[in-house]
């Protein structure tokens, strides 16, 4: 099924052809509900852009995915595997498939940028030292960072480079799935359409599925298959970003039809 | 799936050498073949310029970059693949353009010459250290006298909030652990003045002792360790997460927010736990010399009074400010230092701890002497 045609939340697929696949999903915090029934479907290789107004949980749902907190209800499944039930070995072998970018980087700030790039391939990998070395390197020139910064420590970073190095952190162990929190957030609109256009090039040359939470209408036209707005605590939309703006009703007409929604998609 | 191993052969039947590569070649199975592969590398020119992906599983970047290693390939002139494979070209076509690329890495220095760096700087860290504390206290005197011609100005709040948490919550570990000293000095005086037959005198040593150097010190010590490291983690973090630059910006003066409570709480709070801790050292003092000497408690009491007196009161409680001034503003100097790194954090709380202690030692010193000169 192509990403133009996958206009539902749960669409009706195998496992081997999903990537993320979200049943009945429901996080409470207290006596606030951010999430109930939630159902979402991810493609294998689409890069689904996560949409919402403030509050409407897109963080929270990304760490329900990944495993930083648990949903209060629901079934989260990533590659076949259920996230929430698996054996420490499995999640293990798990968190080597996913690839995270925080929204402020969260790269460890007493570290230089190659040795952020190397934990990920220390703890997972087996590699002898040596060639752990010239991969990080590897990868942080792919994340498009010169091999000058790598041995700077994140706080010597500009913003941009901040991100790029987070990059490289999250793509070190060639994961298939790559979450991506605000990636172009405080990014001057030159440097955010670079970024945009790395993620491509990483999702091309690497396969991957991307899950890219956003507000940037740039890299919704840019970089994303499908876009999936959250509203009332579900998806309440989704689908290619022309047939969202065809249908968008409420808080999505606001977004797309304001004068920064019409100036960035025309 | 369960990962093959990744396996590789040089063939050289043909006119020209062929690198066959086999099973999966991802980040996780290609460790075992890396010693094999850079026996390859080491080749040059002569390494193979063709590669068979035929019987290749799995690739990843890092697989396809230790393969492109060991060919003879660049971007002008790539090597060649025969068979086919999903991903291998376009893994191919990618890493090339990062191989041999190598990082400017500047050599190290001889470590005579590091030696000698790391003390030029420690030198030149201890004066700028020195030299930044005077001002930052001159600017901490001067901020404190305009609170003090304008007392509306002071932040009372966040004064009352530090005088009950570094002050009114520290009096039990400051009375217990002066009790103990007062209780183990009697145990000294009695132990060893029994040998003159002048057990007597115990009372007299735990007076001058508790009142003249240990209520203080005592006090002195605690706060440093427990105020000192909370005052540089809060103002720290603060200067960490930009509020200190909001404050600025704001128009409010740090110093008049941050430091100026901490002074003012801390130069109230010292003087009654000073005093709280020589009553505790002294009622430790009492009750063992009670229950070993066999000594009443009006007795005690009766010689403390006429042979102590209160000039040793007063000799110990005149500390008390210096010591506060010195807690605090050691405290809040270090809180403002920090930068944005944790690290730096870590390294001002420490500082500030270790120079509050150090300093409280100093002038405990330059007390004693004083003291000796004017004859208390």
């Amino acid at each position: 099924m192509s990403p133009a045609d996958a206009i539902t939340p749960i669409l009706d697929l195998p496992d081997a052809a999903v990537a993320i696949r979200l049943r009945g999903i429901a996080n409470r915090f207290g006596p606030v509900v951010i999430h109930e029934h939630l159902d979402l479907d991810i493609l294998r290789g689409e890069t689904i852009g996560i949409v919402g107004g403030s509050g409407t949980g897109k963080s929270v749902l990304m760490r329900s995915i990944i495993g930083l907190r648990p949903p209060s209800e629901g079934e989260v499944r990533v590659l076949g595997h259920d996230v929430w039930s698996s054996d420490p070995a499995e999640r293990k072998a798990l968190d080597s498939r996913w690839g995270v970018m925080f929204q402020d980087g969260a790269l460890f700030s007493n570290l230089t940028v190659r040795e952020n790039v190397l934990i990920p391939l220390r703890e997972h990998t087996n590699l002898p030292p040596g060639l752990s070395l010239e991969i990080a390197d590897l990868k942080i020139q792919m994340a498009g960072l010169p091999l000058s910064s790598a041995g700077k420590l994140p706080a010597e970073l500009s913003g941009g480079m901040r991100k790029r190095a987070a990059l490289a952190r999250a793509i070190a162990l060639d994961p298939d799935i790559l979450f991506l929190d605000e990636p172009t957030a405080g990014l001057d609109p030159i440097t955010a359409g670079r970024f945009d256009a790395l993620v491509n090039e990483l999702k091309e040359t690497l396969g991957l599925t991307i899950f890219l939470i956003t507000h940037d209408l740039d890299t919704l036209r840019d970089a994303c298959d499908r876009v999936a707005a959250l509203a009332d605590g579900k998806v309440a939309a989704i689908g290619p970003l022309d047939h969202l703006r065809e249908h968008a009703t409420g808080w999505l007409a606001d977004y797309f039809g304001g004068p920064r929604g019409r100036a960035a998609l025309g | 799936m369960p990962d093959q191993d990744a396996q590789f052969e040089l063939d050289q039947s043909g006119p020209v050498p062929v690198l066959r590569v086999m099973g999966d070649w991802t980040i996780q199975t290609i460790g075992p073949v890396d010693a094999q592969l850079r026996a390859l590398r080491e080749l040059g020119d002569s390494r193979p310029a063709i590669v068979d992906v035929s019987g290749l599983d799995d690739l990843d970047t890092a697989g396809a970059y230790v393969i492109e290693l060991s060919l003879a390939s660049s971007p002008t002139a790539p090597a060649r693949m025969i068979g086919d494979h999903a991903v291998a070209g376009r893994l191919f076509n990618e890493v090339r353009k990062y191989v041999g690329v190598k990082p400017e890495i500047p050599p190290p220095m001889p470590v005579w010459q590091e030696l000698l760096d790391r003390i030029g700087r420690s030198v030149v860290d201890v004066y700028e250290e020195a030299i930044d504390t005077v001002g930052f206290f001159g600017e901490t005197v001067v901020a404190f006298g305009k609170a003090i011609a304008n007392p509306g100005r002071v932040r009372w709040l966040p004064t009352f909030a530090v005088a009950e948490s570094a002050g009114l919550n520290a009096v039990p570990i400051v009375v217990t652990l002066s009790f103990f000293i007062g209780a183990v000095i009697a145990f000294l005086g009695k132990t060893i003045l029994q040998d003159f037959g002048a057990s007597v005198f115990t009372i007299e040593l735990v007076g001058y002792a508790v009142l003249r150097e240990f209520g203080v010190l005592i006090t002195a010590i605690i706060l440093a360790g427990r105020s000192d490291s909370s005052f540089t983690a809060q103002i720290g973090s603060m200067k960490m997460t930009q509020e200190i630059d909001a404050m600025r910006i704001l128009g409010l003066s740090p110093m008049e927010m941050l430091v100026i409570p901490r002074v003012i709480a801390l130069l109230v709070m010292f003087p009654i736990l000073t005093f709280l801790a020589m009553l505790a050292g002294i009622a430790g003092g009492a009750i063992v010399t009670m229950i070993t000497l066999d000594i009443s408690p009006t007795l005690f009491f009766n010689r403390l009074n006429d042979n102590v007196g209160v000039d040793q009161f007063w000799a110990g409680m005149g500390k008390a400010p210096v010591f506060a001034f010195i807690i605090a503003i050691i405290g809040c100097r270090q809180g403002l230092n920090v930068e944005s790194d944790v690290i730096s954090l870590g390294q001002r709380t420490t500082a500030s701890v270790v120079q509050a202690l150090f300093m409280v030692i100093v002038v405990e010193a330059i007390f004693a002497l004083i003291y000796m000169e004017l004859g208390i």
